[in-house]
């Protein structure tokens, strides 16, 4: 209060003016609407924002089935996939296979539900639903092809070596091992994926989960 | 307590508003995403011939979980140049079309089995485009063209062959890459 005095000597003056002068304005005041307002936005922005980026890293929320270890979206390459399949599919720069095509399937852990580990050894059989043909790709956990010392980081369905009934057997392991053989990475997880080209009917559609390879975790070593 | 309140208001609505911005960054990740697959496929739109992605092996490409076991190319089209033209000659080996858009993913696909006499020959085109195409037919002479109508102007096709062994892998990636993309000019 001490300004308008100093502006002036006029006490009568000085009354007038301490009016329009004020040293606390109205709209310094603390004023909760603005400010809550201001909240309502930051929160808005920062929620939407977070929870889109968040959803666009991972795997697509809705339209997934479960066979076994595997996990498919059917609708991923139809003309129905959702906004969230087409805004991955997008974000990942990724082609996925359309349905009359193929129909892929990933497994990161084994029947039993523990993640696969490049420390362990698995069994992968026996059966593969009809198709014309069938890969299976072993990938690190950053999705690069991990070959093996032979330099194999998949097997065709024409390449693989099968019993007599018509069943097969894949083993990865670290270690060599006899017949149909994939080898992980050194060290951390790994995933497959199961590419069936050219599937009689409607991919994803009535199929039962025993016509899938079981991926049976053997032992885990050192 | 009218602040609390007020607060409690304003954190619904902060909320509320979140559900917004979430489904519009949704809806609009693929039209505005430049490290999809459009975008990488887009710059060999002139080409007459399918262009590698993914030699069979999976060594050197950009496209994220290649098969090794799958030669994959594609060609860009644009039907505001005229209908697109996708011939491929068939063999022994798996081979598919899939046609895709920018923003409304896979609209098409077809495998192999529906070549004719070992060719496989799509045209893709407009709404218009097929009337057009219909109007100038003779009745005498149908067509014998696949036509599909593709829900944008702008896409790409992605032709598969699959290798079902390592040795065959060359013989694929010659068929993949021996695929015509043309433009059929109007008449």
């Amino acid at each position: 209060m001490e300004r308008p005095t100093i502006l002036t000597k006029s006490p009568a003056r000085a009354s007038t003016r301490a009016s329009s002068i004020l040293p606390f304005p109205v709209t310094a005041r603390f004023n909760p609407t603005a400010l809550l307002i201001l909240y309502a936005f930051v929160l808005a922005l920062g929620l939407g924002l977070g929870s889109a980026s968040r959803a666009l890293k991972g795997d697509p929320p809705f339209g997934g089935v479960r066979l076994g270890p595997w996990e498919a979206w059917p609708r991923l390459g139809s003309p129905e996939a959702d906004p969230y399949m087409r805004a991955i599919v997008a974000r990942r720069g990724e082609i996925p296979l359309a349905t009359g095509e193929g129909f892929s399937l990933t497994a990161r852990a084994d029947s039993q539900g523990r993640r696969l580990d490049a420390g362990c050894s698995y069994r992968i059989g026996a059966v593969t639903p009809p198709a014309r043909l069938w890969t299976l790709t072993l990938y690190d956990e950053d999705g690069r092809l991990a070959a093996s010392d032979l330099g194999r980081s998949s097997f065709t369905s024409s390449e693989i070596i099968r019993n007599p009934d018509d069943t097969f057997a894949i083993t990865v392991s670290r270690g060599l091992s006899s017949g149909n053989w994939l080898q992980p990475p050194a060290a951390g997880t790994f995933f497959l994926v199961l590419r069936l080209y050219d599937m009689p009917g409607a991919a994803g559609a009535n199929l039962a989960e025993s016509a899938f390879p079981t991926i049976e975790r053997l032992e885990c070593g050192s | 307590m009218r602040l609390r309140n007020r607060f409690l208001l304003a954190t619904l609505v902060g909320i509320v508003m979140a559900a917004g911005v979430h489904v519009a960054v949704i809806l609009a990740a693929p039209r505005y995403a430049e490290q999809d697959a459009f975008g990488k496929i887009l710059p060999t739109i002139s080409a007459e011939q399918a262009q590698i992605v993914s030699p069979p092996g999976g060594r050197d490409t950009w496209l994220p979980l290649p098969d090794p076991a799958v030669a994959v190319a594609a060609c860009a089209f644009d039907l505001d140049d005229g209908p697109a033209r996708i011939a491929a000659k068939t063999g022994s080996l798996f081979l598919s079309f899939s046609f895709h858009t920018k923003t409304g993913g896979v609209f098409f696909a077809v495998t192999d089995r529906a070549a004719v006499r070992g060719d496989l020959e799509i045209v893709v085109m407009t709404a218009r485009q097929l009337d057009e195409a219909r109007a100038a037919e003779d009745e005498n002479e149908p067509s014998r063209d696949v036509r599909i109508v593709a829900p944008e102007q702008q896409g790409f096709v992605v032709v598969r062959v699959a290798a079902p062994a390592p040795s065959l892998r060359a013989q694929a990636e010659e068929a993949a890459k021996a695929v015509a993309c043309t433009v059929d000019e109007a008449e």
